[in-house]
């Protein structure tokens, strides 16, 4: 976290991150944010310092910097800043500079796999198909579920829910305890076939663009469904 | 200044100072505290010198009532509000009493009365000597107030000093100027993380002072141990733009610090820690304590950010050491906040009553056409203090309404 070369303040762009142009000059370095960040620590991260960095306009050493990646953008630094300093955004605002091939871990390389097929895994649709109905199964043989059946695709549902990639990967397990509750409480519900990623890691990467498509997706299920309710439990 | 009249709005440092120097230069004045005892929040804080005096300031709420008492030209009217306010040429007030239950003139402030009442709350304790009687009956707790069913004080009075069906009363005063010293009130840090009202031991600095003045020590309110280890949290609710609150409350890195010392004189087995952003030095006294407080005290220039609870009520604060870098969990015994000033609760109906204005803080502001009308501020209503500043605050007032007065 050294950078040899000195650092000139007017090559900081504020017109590149919503929060620069002053919101870092109102943090007072009291340090709330490090002392409540469940991260903080981590290969020396501090929140503090980060917002110092661009306040200094170390705009390039930030975005090269492994720190705003350590950050798991839960936003408790931004709650309990006493100057509202809208932390998790300037992190996402750093993450959005960097080459995109450089971003760390599977989360590019996943977002590149749902922006191609849909979702995170490159699932294919009847692979997906078949687990969703697979657990539906397992469901209808539990006392009290008979009879149960997993509704894909079907028009008119009252609430559509999105699924998390995990879910239909290692944590199958977890997708009972939603349908169950449906079922018990005579829920009209579906899930789609296509597009039926509940993760955004455009968030998390901070590309604005592909989050748009993901968000956009989700409607157009929802239109092509003709759903007015939207259950999105990520 | 003869026949020349000032009404004082609250009993505090600043609102007595002005009464003082106002009644010296021959003015008469009468200061209205809404409260049933007078002296404003100084008061009721402890003295914080060891051998030597660090400038504390408690002593003058109670040196400053102590004499504007003994002193003719100052009629104080303690459980009192203006009703009603009129201007013709003078000021013309209708101020409200509340009912004198207990007879200043029969109470031997024994505390009989305190012991046998039922009603947590209903009876109200003195701070100071200089408070006569040294109790005072809550009209909303009482409950004989409430359905007549309880009489407990006024039956086991050995001086027969209750009177429990004791009337309000309503004066009529007129004033030639009026110094508004409304103080402040403090902030209630309940949605900071650190879990005050709902750990016993996370407190405020001005509970901690209450627990000094009370018990002379430190005190931890689960269980009235003695806490081995103190921590200070400053500007809790300070420079805070979510608040609102923009402002340093300029009292509390000094208030801190005397305590901080004071609590190493008495309790020195008690390790202090400080968790400050920076030590403001407002005041000229700084220099009497800081450096000496500095190296007894463990100071981390950090604000913590979490407190959990752990055994026997003890408290976990997480919280980043700048030093290593490194979030540390730690415990405490007793976790002190120190807190905001924020403008008077209340200070509405004052800011009506004489066609006044709040500056953007939301404190009183005053300017030159007010002072033309015969209107003055002091004190902590203007924006926040230390008490030393109150006390020249008043002063000043007072040398401001003696000048109008003058050429009134």
């Amino acid at each position: 976290m050294e950078t040899d070369s000195l650092i000139a303040l007017n090559t900081l762009n504020h017109g590149r991150c919503r929060t620069w142009p002053f919101l870092q000059d109102f943090c007072l370095t009291c340090g709330i944010c490090a002392g409540s960040c469940p991260a903080s620590g981590v290969d020396g991260f501090d929140p503090r310092k980060l917002l110092r960095m661009i306040a200094l306009g170390m705009e390039d050493v930030a975005v090269s910097a492994r720190w705003p990646w350590i950050c798991t953008m839960c936003g408790k630094c931004a709650n309990v800043c006493p100057m509202d300093i809208d932390i998790p955004g300037l992190v996402r605002r750093i993450r959005s500079l960097r080459d995109r091939e450089k971003v760390p871990g599977i989360t590019h390389k996943g977002l590149q796999a749902a922006l191609e097929t849909g979702n995170n895994l490159r699932l294919p649709k009847d692979d997906y198909v078949f687990i969703l109905e697979d657990v539906g199964e397992e469901i209808a043989q539990e006392p009290g579920f008979e009879g149960f059946s997993v509704p894909i695709d079907k028009k008119g549902a009252r609430i559509l829910t999105t699924i998390h990639n995990k879910l239909v990967n290692t944590h199958t397990e977890d997708l009972k305890h939603w349908w169950k509750i449906f079922h018990a409480a005579g829920e009209d519900w579906t899930v789609p076939s296509e597009n039926w990623e509940g993760t955004n890691w455009g968030y998390f990467t901070g590309d604005d663009a592909a989050m748009k498509i993901m968000t956009g997706r989700i409607a157009e299920n929802m239109e092509r469904l003709e759903i007015d309710t939207l259950l999105w439990p990520e | 200044m003869a026949e020349k009249r000032v009404l004082v709005i609250g009993s505090g440092v600043a609102g007595l100072s002005a009464a003082l120097d106002l009644a010296a230069a021959g003015v008469e004045v009468d200061v209205v505290e809404q409260y049933e005892f007078a002296g404003g929040q100084g008061i009721r804080l402890s003295c914080k010198a060891t051998e030597t005096c660090v400038k504390c300031g408690a002593c003058m709420a109670g040196d400053r009532l102590g004499r504007a008492l003994k002193h003719p030209r100052i009629r104080l009217m303690t459980g009192s509000s203006i009703e009603a306010t009129d201007r013709n040429g003078r000021f013309a007030f209708q101020i409200r009493r509340k009912p004198e239950f207990i007879d200043p003139s029969k109470c031997n402030a024994c505390g009989i009365c305190y012991k046998q009442c039922p009603a947590e709350g209903a009876i109200i304790q003195g701070t100071s000597g200089h408070h006569r009687p040294f109790f005072a009956i809550s009209e909303k707790v009482c409950l004989y107030l409430k359905d007549k069913s309880c009489t407990a004080c006024r039956d086991s009075c050995p001086m027969s000093a209750i009177n429990l069906d004791a009337m309000k009363q309503t004066e009529l005063t007129q004033a030639d100027a009026v110094i508004v010293a409304a103080g402040f009130s403090t902030y209630r840090p309940y949605e900071k993380p650190y879990g005050y009202g709902v750990f016993p031991n996370v407190v405020t600095n001005q509970e901690l002072e209450a627990i000094l003045k009370r018990h002379g020590r430190v005190l931890r309110p689960s269980d009235h141990t003695e806490p081995g280890r103190i921590a200070f949290i400053q500007c809790v609710g300070s420079r805070d733009t979510k608040l609102g609150h923009l402002w340093c409350s300029t009292y509390c890195c000094g208030s801190a610090l005397r305590l901080a010392r004071l609590i190493g004189h008495r309790q020195p087995q008690i390790q202090t820690t400080l968790f400050y952003i920076d030590i403001q030095t407002f005041g000229r006294t700084i220099e009497s304590y800081y450096k000496e407080t500095k190296e007894k005290i463990r100071m981390i220039r950090s604000i913590p950010g979490d407190i959990y609870p752990s055994e026997n009520k003890g408290l976990k604060m997480t919280y980043l050491d700048p030093m290593t870098a490194d979030t540390l969990q730690e415990d405490f015994d007793l976790i002190v906040l120190s807190v905001a000033m924020m403008p008077p609760a209340g200070l509405e109906g004052i800011l009506k009553m004489f066609h006044l204005d709040r500056i953007a803080d939301g404190f009183l502001s005053l300017s030159e056409d007010t002072a033309r009308q015969g209107i003055f501020a002091a004190g902590a209503v203007t924006g926040p203090m230390p008490l030393a500043e109150a006390a020249a605050s008043g002063s000043k007032a007072a040398w401001q309404s003696i000048c109008y007065l003058k050429t009134a």
